[in-house]
């Protein structure tokens, strides 16, 4: 049918903005960012029917039965793109990857998501995210195998003056906000160099449409500032890795699902459910919450080093009221606040795809709700300092100790491809397949500094 | 109680009260005796003569109390019958004016004297609500004496008794329904004026201010309902700065909520500007230029469709004109746009969804038939046609049905039906909102509602069903018609009777069709005017049903395909007298052929070479498959009436084949039809193709071994079978599956082998020949080559040396290669004995040692590797790909091999049977078997849906994204194509999964 009201805003704008440039952007199914860029003229095409591009060529879209695929501009997703603020303009808008009868194509992630979400309303829920999300700033450009340096000797919370951190977090706030992105907190996080960002509640579409673009303006305002920002979970052997905590709850309407006045916790049924069903399923959604090899070093990195120390990375599938070692954490509750009740899932990276690891953490904690899970004890302990016996016998259980074994638990999944669809799960079990086996192949310094001399 | 009887025999009051249609005659007598007024016997007569006598009577008793001068009125009800008429018929139908009766009593008077039979013009509608607000109607912006609520209570009080004296003429029929929604119109533009007068006096800022209301939808096209949100837009004039810009929309919102607050005299209704440009969003008072800037580059298709109904209705008037000189140019020039086509197409799936709202059985204007398919049709067409023609573009549905009606766009019974159906709905939807002033669309559910409807739609017998059947069959009505409405016209375009009606001109017929989702409109209408042109029959009947089928093609996936085929099939049959019967007496044949023309190259195919196999479509009886032993008595007996014949034996052995492969044509139309039609499981199609495949090869092995005892003068010395083998043994045949077999012979006792041999070989030659005759059906191929030695073997072997060979040479895939071997054909006893020679090694004793497992596993394994066509994806291959029919079937007779010998259910050559068997054994669990089953299944039913669809057989998911995609997807019930895909993919994920586990023995 005809443009709707949101689509004629978006062609009114780049009128009175005279931006010459708009840049459609979508999501590979790793979650890397993907643009294409068309001049306003074409834009009304590409309301109606999308622009055309060969699939074949995106990570995960190659369905070699369709390579033809069209990208659909949502234009409530508009946004003028402040790093290039100089006339004439550049704005952005985040796609739908159609098929080309017009149907929604299975392949994209955004629609993997919209599909979880759909599925949340069918059940009268609305799903709500806050990440926090972490990174590091280092020195220069980045190089292959070379040792990265910090930008910063700074710890938790410290306040460097003048330093580049400071002058970073301004900049990138300030750009975060002219896009529409509102920033709870940010502070230096405990690693040299490290940030953490927290971006407000929203619902999880949104949330994770803004976490690409957060993503991005990192990268744009480091750049600017002549340093680096990387995602990577785990940078440094001797530093934490960088994680993206994620505080969540389902709300019915105006009314907080997961808040009920008097229960344990304050925490509804629904809740406990729902952090059953997190629980539960863990380990088969580990795959996509931590998808790189690198992100195990990150879950795993810390035990040894930290144990009792309280490392910020969870690696064991238990929950706990404000227990920053478990995996959940219901965080304590303030009074007069019902409406802020949630839980938080801690072992999500931030170089995850966002709307892949929304959707299958919704998808697990719909699956308790829906199974009417029964939640298990609470942990009270510091889990990293109980020792593996006394873990056995609470029955914590780890999560997948590297991609592997987080393959292995994927493919026995049967909740996984009803989240992700047939193809995305298909997909991304050969990438990350291929991914591992690549990686085993490789001889690594460790290897050479510890046997070369003695072997 | 008991009541007396009075002496003149006269029956009680109440009595009466209940036979003149009091429901609660108690009630009324009651009230009667406690009021103070007098009621004499003519009135209380009168009020049962109202639509709801309960009601009217309550109201009057209530406004005589309230009265000042009872007497007066009481009076003027005895001496003129005619306001008693216009105020009993008042109060039986609407409480809301009963009580605004009560309120003000002396309104009566408007139901009385010749005004009140007079229509007011909507210049003295205004004169008089700017009036009661206390502005100078002669003013060019009148400024309102009253203002809050003072103002707005006089507007209502006043708005009400115009309402009244309106009520008066229209329950008594003096005014026409046209007339009466035009009259609310006007009314409710009189309102706004006095509404915007109050607005102007409450907003001292925005004098000398400029502003025009424009009214949209139902008021703008005046045909407004008695309560419904009044649709505007507001206008300012050019050159006012920020700070005038912002009084006008003071002023604007002044008018929006003088209308609505609700005071002690209750609310008029909305006003609703949500159709300005930009919506709830955009400013609520823009200027001409912005309004006129707006539309030249932003406003949309449908924005230009609102527009159409645009029109000044209060405020400034020629700054109102101006606006409408400077929007109405763009609107038709919209309709030319690119997007026209798919508006087109989104509207109409909107009208033909019609998707059911809550309480849909009791909805006027949303239920199928209702008051929303009458405007959306006749929308509709005007968008379709009235870029063209200026003729046809009213804002008043009534009007513009009358005017496409008269241009041809429309058949004209079409027309008047829906017109009249409209006016049916509105007037029962206008005594709907009467009642209390409500804006609803519902019809009442309880009695006394739907009572009080039929009566006051003079419906006096039986009010309720009276009413109900007519709400029905009208409704119904509007169902059929709105269906033809669209295609109807195409034939008059192209009919060459004598113009009685101005009709379609081609390229309006041409537009027509491609909005309709036809490809070459000009083919499309040239198919048109043979179908329906001339005088014949055949002509006549096919006009009366292309309407109806144009619109079954138009919603299948390939309309042009469909409309060809049904010409050839009227060209081959045309003036057949059963054809022509059936094509009018029988609904479903012909959307039955409408569905299979335009989805279906292998149907229509078929249906084509014999078209008289249309009778079949008629019935799901017909349709469903023959039972072998009726195809094979029919298909033998041809073969033996020919062979009877004396001609040369080359000849009646061609002919004979012939009428069998006409017959397997016939019986392969009837299983894809009833496949198509979802009237068939797998299962059963694959055993009629089975046997339909059986019952040809059948009849050609005899035809051939009569050929051959005729040239050998003499019995044939040896007897002779064919095994089926592959999907064929396995009674799972495909539509283009070739068909596997053997041929065994068995020398009769005495005979010479060599001769038997050469005669063997001679009717296996002649069979293979008969079938591949060059013929336009489908051929039936005969594949050997699983024989013993493959291509290098003889064709034909004796039984004995079949024994020979498998019990020195035979490797493990020719022993599982049996296991789907099932000697169908030929003679009975070889067939047993056949079976007993291979049951020992199909079967073994005892299973099949690791080494064969390993060996068939390894084989498997290879194949996956090297069987696939190049730079194909094995995930999309159906048959060989990871969960396709291969993986399944080596499961199941892996299984077979192992354990058959024991578990005798497992010594079956389908496929499904031994999953089932193995499931009984407890070979297999109940999870594994449904996934192996479950892909087993929607992957022969995806072959099945490629073949019938694109009539050329193919192991991969169709690949292209135009129609062959999208018609599969259709053909096989799914939404979308990639609900298609996932479900396959899910399905061969679990069936793969199991076959990794069961087939490879891989624990994960």
């Amino acid at each position: 049918m005809a443009l709707d009201r949101q689509q004629e805003f978006v062609l009114r704008t780049l009128e009175e903005r005279d931006i010459r440039f708009i840049r459609l952007w979508f999501t590979d199914v790793l979650g890397f960012l993907k643009s294409v860029a068309v001049a306003p003229a074409e834009l009304e095409g590409a309301f109606a029917e999308g622009i055309g591009f060969d699939g074949s060529a995106i990570q995960g879209f190659a369905r070699v039965y369709e390579a033809d695929m069209l990208a659909k501009p949502d234009p409530s997703t508009f946004q003028v793109l402040p790093w290039r603020a100089e006339s004439p303009g550049v704005a952005r808008m985040f796609c739908d990857i159609l098929m080309p009868d017009g149907t929604p194509s299975f392949a994209d992630p955004r629609y993997v998501l919209k599909r979880a979400l759909g599925k949340a309303a069918d059940l009268g829920f609305t799903f709500y995210t806050h990440p926090e999300v972490e990174f590091f700033l280092l020195k220069g450009q980045p190089e292959d195998g070379r040792e990265p340096e910090p930008v910063d000797q700074g710890g938790y919370f410290d306040h460097t003056p003048h330093s580049t951190a400071h002058d970073f977090r301004r900049n990138a706030i300030m750009m975060l906000e002219s896009m529409g992105i509102s920033v709870e907190y940010s502070h230096h996080e405990g690693a040299p160099g490290q940030q953490e960002i927290d971006l407000r509640y929203a619902d999880a579409l949104t949330t994770a449409d803004n976490i690409m673009t957060f993503r991005l303006i990192m990268k744009e305002v480091a750049l600017e500032q002549g340093v680096w920002a990387s995602f990577m979970p785990k940078p440094f052997t001797e530093y934490p890795g960088s994680g993206m905590h994620t505080h969540m709850s389902l709300f019915e309407g105006d009314r907080n699902a997961f808040y009920e006045p008097g229960a344990e916790f304050q925490l509804s049924k629904v809740g406990r459910a729902f952090i059953a069903g997190l629980l539960r399923h863990a380990p088969e959604i580990t795959a996509v919450c931590n998808q790189w090899v690198n992100s195990y070093k990150r879950l795993w990195g810390g035990v040894g080093a930290s144990a009792g120390a309280g490392g910020e990375a969870p690696s064991y599938v238990c929950w706990g009221h404000n227990n920053r070692s478990a995996l959940i954490r219901v965080p304590m509750y303030k009074p007069q606040k019902g409406h802020a009740t949630r839980i938080e899932f801690r072992s999500l990276d931030t170089a995850c795809n966002p709307y892949l690891a929304f959707a299958a953490i919704l998808g697990a904690g719909l699956k308790g709700i829906e199974q009417g899970y029964e939640l298990p004890a609470g942990a009270e302990d510091d889990v990293w300092a109980l020792t593996s016996a006394e873990r056995r016998v609470l029955g914590i259980e780890p999560l997948p100790q590297s991609l592997d074994e987080a393959i292995q638990a994927m493919e026995r999944s049967e909740l996984l491809p009803e989240i992700l669809g047939e193809h995305v799960y298909d997909f991304f079990l050969r990438n990350k397949r291929a991914e591992w086996e690549d990686y085993r192949r490789q001889v690594t310094d460790y290897e050479r500094k510890r046997l070369i001399s003695v072997l | 109680m008991s009541e007396p009887w009075s002496a003149d025999r006269r029956p009680s009051l109440i009595g009466r009260l209940a036979r003149l249609g009091f429901t609660d005659a108690t009630r009324a007598q009651r009230l009667l005796a406690d009021s103070e007024a007098d009621v004499g016997d003519t009135l209380i007569d009168a009020l049962g003569g109202t639509a709801d006598p309960d009601l009217a009577l309550s109201g009057l008793l209530m406004l005589l109390e309230r009265s000042q001068e009872p007497t007066e009125l009481l009076n003027a009800l005895d001496d003129d019958l005619d306001v008693q008429e216009r105020l009993l018929t008042v109060l039986g139908v609407s409480t809301a004016l009963a009580e605004h009766l009560a309120r003000h009593p002396d309104h009566w008077r408007v139901l009385a004297g010749p005004e009140a039979l007079h229509r007011p013009t909507g210049r003295s509608l205004r004169e008089s609500l700017l009036t009661s607000v206390g502005a100078d109607p002669a003013d060019v912006a009148p400024v309102a004496g009253l203002t809050g609520m003072d103002g707005q209570v006089a507007l209502r009080v006043a708005y009400r008794r115009r309402l009244l004296h309106l009520a008066g003429r229209d329950l008594t029929g003096v005014a026409a329904l046209g007339e009466v929604a035009a009259e609310l119109a006007d009314l409710a533009a009189a309102a706004l004026e006095a509404g915007l007068a109050i607005a102007r006096a409450e907003t001292p800022e925005a004098t000398g201010c400029k502003l025009a209301i424009i009214g949209m939808g139902k008021c703008g096209g005046r045909e407004l309902n008695y309560v419904s949100d009044v649709d505007v837009i507001f206008v300012a004039e050019d050159g006012l700065d920020d700070a005038a810009l912002r009084a006008a929309a003071k002023l604007a919102a002044g008018v929006m909520r003088v209308c609505s607050a609700s005071t002690p005299e209750g609310s008029l209704w909305e006003v609703d500007a949500a159709l300005r440009p930009e919506g709830r969003s955009g400013p609520l008072v823009r200027t001409l230029a912005s309004h006129r800037a707006y539309y030249e580059r932003w406003a949309k298709t449908w924005e230009f469709q609102a527009l159409l109904k645009a029109r000044p209705v209060a405020g400034d008037p020629e700054l109102g004109q101006a606006y409408l000189d400077a929007v109405m140019p763009m609107v038709w020039k919209a309709a030319a746009g690119e997007s026209f086509v798919e508006d087109v197409q989104a509207m109409r799936r909107r009208v033909e969804a019609n998707v059911a709202p809550a309480e849909a059985e009791r909805q006027l204007k949303l239920a199928p038939g209702g008051l929303r398919d009458v405007e959306f049709s006749v929308q509709l067409l005007q968008l379709v046609h009235g870029r063209a023609d200026d003729g046809i573009r009213s804002s008043n549905t009534l009007e513009a049905l009358a005017e496409l009606s008269q241009g041809g766009y429309v058949g004209r019974d079409d027309a008047a039906a829906l017109a009249s159906a409209y006016r049916f709905l509105r007037r029962v939807e206008h005594l709907l909102q009467l009642y209390r002033l409500r804006r609803t669309h519902l019809v009442p559910d309880d009695e006394e509602g739907l009572r009080r409807l039929g009566r006051a739609l003079g419906l006096r017998t039986d009010p309720i069903g009276e009413f109900t059947a007519l709400w029905r069959r009208h409704a119904r009505g509007v169902r059929r018609i709105h269906e033809k409405l669209f295609y109807r016209p195409l034939l008059l375009a192209v009919a060459r009777l004598p113009g009685e009606e101005t009709r379609l001109t081609p390229e309006a017929a041409r537009a027509r069709l491609t909005a309709l989702g036809f490809n070459d409109p000009a083919g499309a209408l040239r198919h048109i005017e043979a179908l329906s042109s001339g005088m014949s029959r055949r002509a006549a009947i096919q006009r009366t049903l292309l309407p109806v089928m144009l619109g079954w093609f138009a919603d299948a996936p390939d309309p042009d395909a469909g409309l060809l085929g049904f010409r050839q099939v009227s060209d081959t049959l045309g003036s057949t007298p059963w054809y022509l019967r059936l094509l009018r007496d029988e609904v479903t044949v012909a959307e039955r052929m409408a569905r299979l023309l335009a989805s279906s190259r292998y149907l229509t195919d078929l249906l084509l070479r014999a078209p008289e196999a249309v009778t079949m479509l008629g019935s799901n009886a017909e349709l469903a498959p023959r039972s072998y032993d009726l195809l094979s008595a029919e298909a033998l007996a041809a073969v033996q009436r020919r062979a009877d014949d004396d001609r040369r034996p080359h000849e009646s052995a061609e002919e004979a084949v012939g009428a069998v492969r006409a017959l397997r044509r016939r019986e392969l139309l009837r299983v894809g039809v009833s496949d198509l039609l979802g009237l068939a499981d797998v299962r059963t199609v694959g055993e009629a193709l089975t046997d339909i495949a059986t019952v040809t090869i059948e009849a050609a092995l005899q035809t051939a071994i009569n050929k051959i005892e005729t040239e050998r003068r003499g019995p044939l010395p040896t007897r002779f079978a064919v095994v089926a083998m592959g999907r064929f043994g396995g009674h799972e045949l495909g539509y283009g599956s070739d068909a596997d077999v053997m041929f065994v012979h068995d020398p009769l006792p005495g005979t010479d082998e060599r001769d038997a041999q050469l005669a063997a070989h001679a009717v296996a030659e002649e069979l293979r020949r008969l079938l591949a005759l060059p013929a336009p059906d489908p051929a039936l191929m005969i594949d050997p080559n699983l024989r013993p030695e493959g291509r290098q073997g003889p064709l034909v072997r004796t039984l004995a040396s079949y024994a020979a060979y498998y019990q020195r040479w035979s490797a493990s895939w020719e022993s599982q290669a049996l296991l789907r071997a099932d000697p169908l054909i030929g003679d009975p006893v070889l067939a047993v004995r056949f079976r007993e020679m291979i049951d020992p090694i199909r079967w073994p004793e005892d299973g099949i040692d690791e080494t064969t497992v390993r060996d068939i596993r390894r084989l498997k394994a290879r194949m996956e590797a090297e069987r696939l066509p190049r730079g194909v994806d094995p995930r999309v291959h159906i048959k060989l790909g990871p969960g396709g029919l291969s993986d399944v079937e080596w499961v199941a007779q892996l299984l077979q091999l192992q354990h058959a010998h024991a578990v005798p259910g497992l010594r079956t050559t389908r496929t499904l049977a031994a999953l089932d068997a193995a499931v009984q054994a407890g070979l297999l669990t109940v999870a594994d078997a449904t996934a192996l089953g479950d892909a087993w299944q929607l992957a022969t039913r995806l072959r099945g849906a490629i073949m019938l669809v694109r009539g050329r057989p193919s192991d991969l998911l169709p690949t292209d994204h135009h129609r062959d995609r999208t018609a599969v997807t259709r053909v096989l019930g799914y939404s979308a194509t990639g609900a298609m895909l996932e479900d396959w993919r899910r399905c061969a994920r679990r069936a793969r999964a199991v076959t990794e586990r069961v087939f490879y023995g891989s624990v994960s």
